[in-house]
């Protein structure tokens, strides 16, 4: 096999001459420019909190306390369970998701009704992790007349509803949490799985036929090895940092009395040390970053060239192929069988919200009568519009200045090749997966300084400060991933090397509409910023939903329409942009 | 030097486009701003009040975590004039942190009992009562139920007699409770203990606090009586530690499943949605040992006003004054703490009586959690909250009262001497 090129590697580009280098290339002092705003951001709200945090574990009031801290966080009573479930977390689910997605991928090519399938698997991705809680809530709800799942499994082992398994209880509930982050997830394994397996040329499966190979040979030497091996891990190290959002999860699905028996690092720092920074939660959060920034890299040396390069502009005629066959009766059958499972959740979501506030709250979603009171009074109060509206302009305004801080700073950091080049690759990934409950505090302090804590400017920049990282990754591979030819017309064709950043960035649409997509779902969705973050008229969507499920089973039809309404935007915009979505992703992502 | 021209228009255009980025909505007049801990029909209520004050006032609603909220505030040099703090014990430690401005309420502002001391750090007020609730209340339908018990014997013969029914599937359970919110037991046992130990009730809030001692044994003694009773609870006890506060008002005043729910005055905004007539529920006391001469637990919120707000401390002292708070008494839902707000203010019956019996009680005693220090005083999953649960599920379970007891009294010692107070 040839050597894969190494990132940002592009030969080709010499070949201008050097009398046009200068205008091509950004100069030392546009340079430090284009990166400044970038560098301003993460260095102000991502490395100095970090540092800080650092700080804060070893000290106490400024004096140093060496290991103390650490000590007395790992001593505490329930530290073990903690750790061990988060562990459990970041290798049980990224395993079932990446095994599930795998399955559906192949069980659902080159069917007719795989479409269909993979496009209900997608739609839980783009669903705030609150709604898909509260969605989730209202399955496991423990009374069997309210509750779908707690119905069934009363039904199934033959108790009465008084002694069936309790999904929410305390022996069931992180597997009622993790069955729930499955359910968001699969769908992205899917997309990727599928892309990769588009990817494999059917030549080589024909000739390892050929050589009298079997299925399990056909599987192994002309996918599995090429191809299936590095995906899964990409597929894996995705999800598994992924994990770390189960935060929102617990704090909408798991009632009071059961936090503790759910809890993982994210909630425990959360809970030792609120929106500031102490000694304890300090030292619980280095521990944190430490194991992700040690599995990030783990991830990072297995993975560093996953991908094939995307030299092939043009698709691959899957259709037009004669050799490959529909995968067969049973496995098409799983697929469809995954997809009526993957719609029962959504199913409840929108019965439950079709119903008065008080059916919704006291009768069975099943015989109750519909109705839209529950619309009617959201609709008609000024609360969610005020979110909504809020959520909306957020959302929007952090992605456009997301876009133009990461392209300015990728068109620079793209030009680099090698290690250089490698190294910028891991500060980028290290930087877009700190978990932002580690550096409240200091990013509080820093806010201050700035005059926007508890601002919707403040929001503001911490959502850019958390989106800018990954949206550079993925734009500065997109640049150095152009055609020779484009980059060449692009750097002829453009005066200054601002004409040529224009011509670029309109050949890499692809990757500027999967950041802009990617970044504004993320905003719409989220909780934890909001919930650190925010302030006075700054209340965003996902915090104004979370509120409500203090008293679920009350609010749950006010909930129940409130999650629709809220997810009809980011399904929509990623629906339609899923494809751009996985290009994105795996170019960025993975390297 | 176009160029240089050229790369400083670019370098102001960036910076520009960061700061267009950012820049949120701001400017004009600053108003008086105000954090409170109300969300929902209670915010919308003291948007009314303080619509009433001269001056312009923002009112914010930082939620049930206005703790972490004002700590990140102050951090960042940005606090509001005014909090509405949910618990005394968070306005003693910003008080010791010099975080707020001495107060001098209204003239004719009186909060019963020893209530105003508590809010009183080395002789200065720092904080006023401006809302109280009525924690020593049982609702009830009367046509499930038509004669409430008078003293702790009888409710306990009740719900023994009505829990027996209940296992035989003839009636609904006795006990609707939401154990799931954990303030929901601690309420529980600050009632019985003040009507067991009412001289230990105070004691435990303070440095020494013996919560190994005969007062909180005695106390977790008689939960476990009524707790353990088969049948106490709809759909067992497993459940009802999975049961929010307002799910077991619903199951009293809608579903029926249960005859008698103990909570505050402040759900009457669930029972009004959830009643499926116009005859709602009724109320009685906490019964104490004595017939009639129950424990009264009353919890309240505070404003405070945050050094150098001037502004703050001027709202402050026109809250406390007998008429702001008129258009939440006349909408309902309000009970004020101050005594000589007159009772024929208040719209609802039920907040009339209960106004008047905090008028008439001998000893109202202010919830003990919401005065312990630090992370003892419990969120979901922390502090008491957590031991009372631990404590529900154990008795609840089978475990002999005499071992749960002996685990609570010594989670609680532990939790107390960690949190900086306690024996």
């Amino acid at each position: 096999m040839t050597r894969a090129p190494v990132l940002g590697e592009l030969a080709v580009l010499d070949d201008v001459g050097p009398p046009r280098r200068g205008r091509a290339y950004p100069a030392a002092g546009a340079t430090s420019a284009l990166l400044l705003p970038a560098a301003l951001l993460l260095g102000g709200l991502v490395l100095w909190p970090v540092l800080r945090t650092v700080h804060a574990s070893v000290t106490t009031d400024g004096r140093w306390v060496g290991a103390a801290h650490f000590r007395a966080a790992l001593d505490a009573p329930d530290t073990a369970a903690v750790v061990g479930r988060t562990v459990l977390w970041a290798l049980l689910v990224p395993a079932v998701v990446t095994g599930l997605g795998y399955l559906l991928a192949a069980a659902s090519r080159r069917s007719q009704e795989g479409g269909l399938v993979r496009l209900i698997l997608v739609v839980p991705i783009a669903l705030p992790l609150v709604v898909t809680g509260v969605t989730f809530r209202l399955m496991y709800d423990p009374d069997p007349t309210r509750g779908l799942a707690t119905l069934l499994a009363a039904r199934l082992t033959g108790r009465s509803a008084e002694d069936a398994p309790q999904l929410l209880g305390p022996g069931l509930v992180t597997v009622a949490l993790m069955s729930a982050f499955v359910w968001a997830w699969v769908g992205l394994a899917v997309l990727v799985f599928r892309a990769a397996l588009d990817r494999v040329p059917p030549s080589l499966a024909d000739a390892v036929r050929a050589y009298g190979g079997r299925r399990r040979h056909v599987l192994w030497d002309a996918q599995w090895r090429p191809l299936l091996l590095r995906t899964f891990a990409v597929v894996f190290a995705l999800v598994a940092v992924g994990t770390s959002r189960t935060f929102d999860l617990i704090l909408v699905m798991a009632p009071g009395s059961v936090r503790d028996e759910a809890a993982v690092l994210a909630l425990r720092v959360w809970q030792t040390s609120g929106g500031t920074t102490t000694g304890e939660g300090a030292a619980l959060g280095v521990v944190w970053l430490v194991a992700v920034a040690a599995g990030m890299l783990v991830a990072a040396l297995f993975v560093r060239q996953a991908w094939p390069p995307p030299r092939p502009a043009e698709p691959e005629p899957e259709e037009a192929q004669p050799t490959s066959a529909p995968p067969p009766r049973l496995f098409r059958l799983i697929a469809a069988g995954a997809a009526v499972a993957w719609l029962i959740p959504l199913g409840v979501l929108v019965a439950t919200s079709l119903h008065s506030p008080v059916d919704a709250a006291a009768e069975d979603w099943w015989s109750a009568p519909l109705s839209l009171d529950s619309y009617r009074d959201v609709l008609g109060g000024s609360e969610l519009w005020r979110a909504l509206t809020f959520t909306l302009v957020l959302a929007t305004v952090v992605t456009a200045a997301v876009l133009v801080v990461a392209l300015l700073a990728a068109y620079p950091l793209a030009w680099l090749t090698g290690p250089a080049a490698q190294a910028t690759g891991l500060l980028l990934m290290a930087a877009s997966i700190v978990p932002v409950q580690v550096i409240a505090g200091p990013v509080n302090e820093v806010l201050g300084v700035v005059l926007s804590s508890g601002t919707a400017r403040g929001l503001v920049l911490v959502h850019l400060a958390l989106g800018v990282p990954f949206a550079v990754l993925v734009l500065r591979n997109a640049f150095a991933d152009l055609p020779a030819e484009q980059v060449r017309g692009a750097r002829l064709g453009g005066r200054h090397w601002w004409g040529t950043l224009r011509r670029l960035a309109r050949h890499n649409r692809p990757a500027i509409v999967a950041v802009s997509v990617l970044e504004f779902v993320q905003v719409w969705n989220d909780l934890v910023v909001g919930l650190l973050f925010s302030g006075p008229d700054a209340v965003p969507l996902g915090l104004f939903l979370a509120g409500q499920t203090r008293g679920f089973v009350a609010n749950s039809g006010a909930l129940a329409t409130g999650s629709v309404i809220a997810s009809v935007l980011p399904v929509l915009l990623v629906v339609l942009a899923r494809r751009h979505l996985v290009a994105g992703l795996v170019a960025g992502g993975v390297r | 030097m176009r160029g240089g021209l050229r790369r400083r228009t670019l370098l102001r255009a960036a910076v520009a486009g960061t700061a267009t980025a950012v820049a949120g909505c701001s400017g004009g007049e600053r108003a008086v701003q105000v954090a409170v801990v109300w969300s929902g029909t209670e915010l919308e209520r003291f948007r009314e009040v303080v619509a009433g004050y001269p001056a312009s006032v923002q009112v914010v609603s930082a939620g049930n975590d206005i703790d972490a909220f004002l700590r990140a505030r102050h951090l960042a040099g940005t606090s509001p004039d005014v909090a509405i703090l949910p618990r005394p014990g968070l306005v003693t430690e910003y008080a010791e942190r010099g975080w707020l401005s001495p107060l001098t309420p209204a003239a004719g502002y009186a909060v019963p009992g020893d209530l105003g001391d508590l809010l009183t750090v080395d002789g200065q007020r720092v904080g006023v009562w401006v809302k109280a609730a009525h924690k020593s209340l049982f609702w009830h339908l009367p046509s499930v139920l038509p004669q409430p018990p008078t003293s702790w014997d009888e409710l306990v013969a009740l719900t023994r007699r009505l829990g027996a029914r209940a296992r035989r599937g003839l009636g609904p359970a006795p006990l609707a409770i939401g154990a799931a919110d954990g303030w929901v037991l601690t309420d529980w046992f600050e009632n019985v203990l003040a009507d067991v130990a009412p001289d230990g009730y105070d004691a435990l809030a303070g440095p020494d606090a013996d919560w190994q001692g005969a007062p909180v044994r005695d106390a977790l003694d008689r939960l476990a009586e009524i707790w353990s009773v088969d049948g106490a609870f709809p759909g067992g006890a497993r459940r009802a530690l999975l049961t929010q506060y307002e799910e077991s008002v619903i199951q009293v005043v809608r579903a029926r499943r249960a005859a008698m729910v103990f909570e505050g005055d402040f759900v009457d905004d669930v029972v009004h949605r959830f009643q499926r007539d116009s005859a709602g529920p009724s109320t009685f006391r906490f019964p104490g040992t004595q017939p009639g001469g129950g424990p009264l637990i009353v919890g309240g919120d505070v404003a405070v006003a945050f050094a150098g707000a001037d502004a703050g401390v001027e709202l402050v002292r026109w809250l406390t004054d007998a008429v702001a708070f008129r258009p939440w008494l006349r909408a309902g839902g309000y009970l004020s703490p101050n005594i000589t707000v007159p009772l024929d203010g208040y719209a609802d019956p039920v907040r009339r009586r209960l106004a008047a019996e905090m008028r008439t009680a001998d000893t109202p005693r202010f919830d003990l959690s919401d005065r312990l220090p630090g992370p003892f005083t419990g969120s979901d999953g922390v502090g008491i909250w957590r031991m009372m649960q631990d404590f529900f599920a154990d008795v609840t379970s089978g475990v002999p009262a005499a071992e749960a007891v002996r685990r609570a009294t010594g989670q609680l010692a532990a939790a107390a001497r960690s949190a900086g107070g306690g024996r």
